[in-house]
């Protein structure tokens, strides 16, 4: 299906470069970032989450390295790993709004040309299609569906166009 | 009481499960809900869209809600993909400032406008709502089936946004399914994710969690997992398919949607319920389904 995410090697012992404050701001605009330095390391986050045993960086290690200023957070694998579950933001005694924070990251993660290969692909399929995946047609017959109503792929191309999607890698 | 919605199905369902498509249909029907074709759609945009570029995905997805809105209808999706997508749309729009502005100013060309006035509802929701209609018309009993019921992850969680269900002990499909005679049994990885958004970054990851959820259905004693989502039902009918665990054993499950449950209880006729379309041999369940 896809090449596999998540091969990075450990990071004990990597040398972080120096405690960037505005990036800790930046992230704390996204969506959903506004708690984000009341986190107080409880892990919750990590206890209920999916992935934690199968990450190089659990999520409350992500929130700790946000919170130091660490871009590195990046090229964590926890970042394209997260299922996007909400059990960690259901859960986290703060109120924070982790699992958004970790949209945002996936965003500027992308810029950077820091994502797996699949989402390309389906960036290409939705501006092109207006859709991730095509209708199969000898089974809506078999069942006497009828045909899927049109998509307006114009209008979305519009729309696509306006936030300029096809080219968020050139913006940085 | 008619009620009547515009039905929002995505790409996922009319790709790979028109027979969730036709069972909730049949359903529909049997119930005397109106569903309404959905026109001129955007992709919903789902988390893959809001993972490459929020303001994008803001951007479709305000657009659905913003035709149906035009319209005058309320949405309805059987999809926790598109639910999911469209309900946090609707939260941030409604919550943010910024993001409304942004987002009406790239409608206003296209003649949209985000109002917030349209309701947003998974199909699951408006069957809990008609949950006596549902008892009185249970004709056929489907006692011995036991389910390993999945809610998935969008239709819960953040609760603050889908406004379904508890988050941590949801039980209103559970009480759908146990009107049938079946038993929704209790697992210990039932509320954990399915792991089919990793599908587009690492297959292998999906697949572990994939197997750690079915040994957990199979230790409940479960003899089928019930789904209400197209990107939960292809991890559990299609990526299941020949999944063994640590000793080589198969931990194969049949997996039904939940329209196909209580369509049959409703004494619908099997064929628009599509059972001929899972993936997973029904097998096992047959004699218990009558089919």
């Amino acid at each position: 299906m896809t090449e596999s995410w998540g091969q990075f090697k450990s990071f004990d012992g990597k040398k972080f470069k120096a405690l960037d404050a505005e990036f800790t701001n930046e992230v704390s605009k996204l969506i959903g970032g506004q708690d984000l330095t009341t986190c107080f390391q409880c892990a919750k986050c990590s206890a209920g989450c999916p992935v934690s045993d199968k990450v190089n960086i659990q999520i409350h290690e992500v929130m700790r390295m946000l919170l130091f200023g660490l871009k590195e957070v990046l090229e964590t694998d926890m970042v394209w790993l997260c299922t996007t579950c909400y059990t960690c933001q259901q859960r986290c005694p703060q109120g924070i709004e982790i699992t958004d924070i970790l949209f945002g990251l996936k965003n500027l993660a992308f810029k950077k040309g820091i994502t797996p290969a699949g989402y390309i692909g389906a960036r290409q399929s939705l501006y092109d299609t207006g859709r991730l995946y095509a209708p199969t047609e000898w089974e809506r017959d078999d069942l006497g569906l009828d045909p899927v109503p049109e998509l307006n792929i114009a209008d979305t191309k519009k729309l696509l166009d306006k936030n300029k999607l096809m080219k968020l890698e050139v913006e940085e | 009481m008619t009620q009547s919605y515009e039905v929002f199905l995505g790409c996922a369902i009319p790709s790979r499960f028109n027979n969730y498509e036709s069972s909730m249909r049949a359903v529909a029907k049997e119930l005397g809900i109106k569903l309404i074709d959905f026109d001129g759609a955007s992709c919903c945009g789902t988390v893959v869209l809001k993972s490459i570029d929020e303001t994008s995905w803001l951007s479709l997805s305000g657009r659905n809600i913003a035709l149906a809105g035009q319209r005058g209808h309320n949405i309805v999706t059987p999809c926790n993909g598109c639910f999911g997508s469209l309900k946090d749309t609707d939260h941030v729009l409604h919550d943010d400032d910024s993001y409304r502005k942004k987002v009406n100013a790239a409608l206003k060309p296209l003649g949209l406008e985000y109002t917030g006035k349209v309701k947003i509802r998974h199909f699951v929701e408006v069957l809990y709502d008609m949950k006596d209609e549902i008892e009185k018309k249970i004709v056929k009993r489907l006692d011995g089936l036991k389910v390993a019921f999945h809610p998935g992850c969008h239709l819960i969680r953040p609760s603050i946004v889908a406004g379904f269900d508890d988050p941590e002990l949801p039980q209103k499909v559970d009480e759908l399914i146990e009107l049938t005679g079946a038993t929704s049994v209790h697992w210990d990885r039932k509320l954990s994710c399915c792991g089919s958004p990793l599908l587009i970054s690492s297959e292998e990851v999906a697949t572990k969690i994939l197997r750690e959820k079915m040994i957990s259905a199979n230790g409940a004693g479960a003899n089928c997992v019930v789904t209400n989502c197209p990107a939960c039902h292809t991890q559990f009918d299609i990526q299941q398919l020949g999944l063994k665990d640590d000793e080589g054993n198969s931990i194969e499950l049949p997996a039904l949607f939940v329209t196909q449950v209580l369509g049959l209880a409703m004494g619908i006729d099997p064929e628009p319920l599509g059972y001929e379309l899972n993936r997973v041999p029904l097998d096992p369940i047959k004699q218990i389904l009558g089919i």
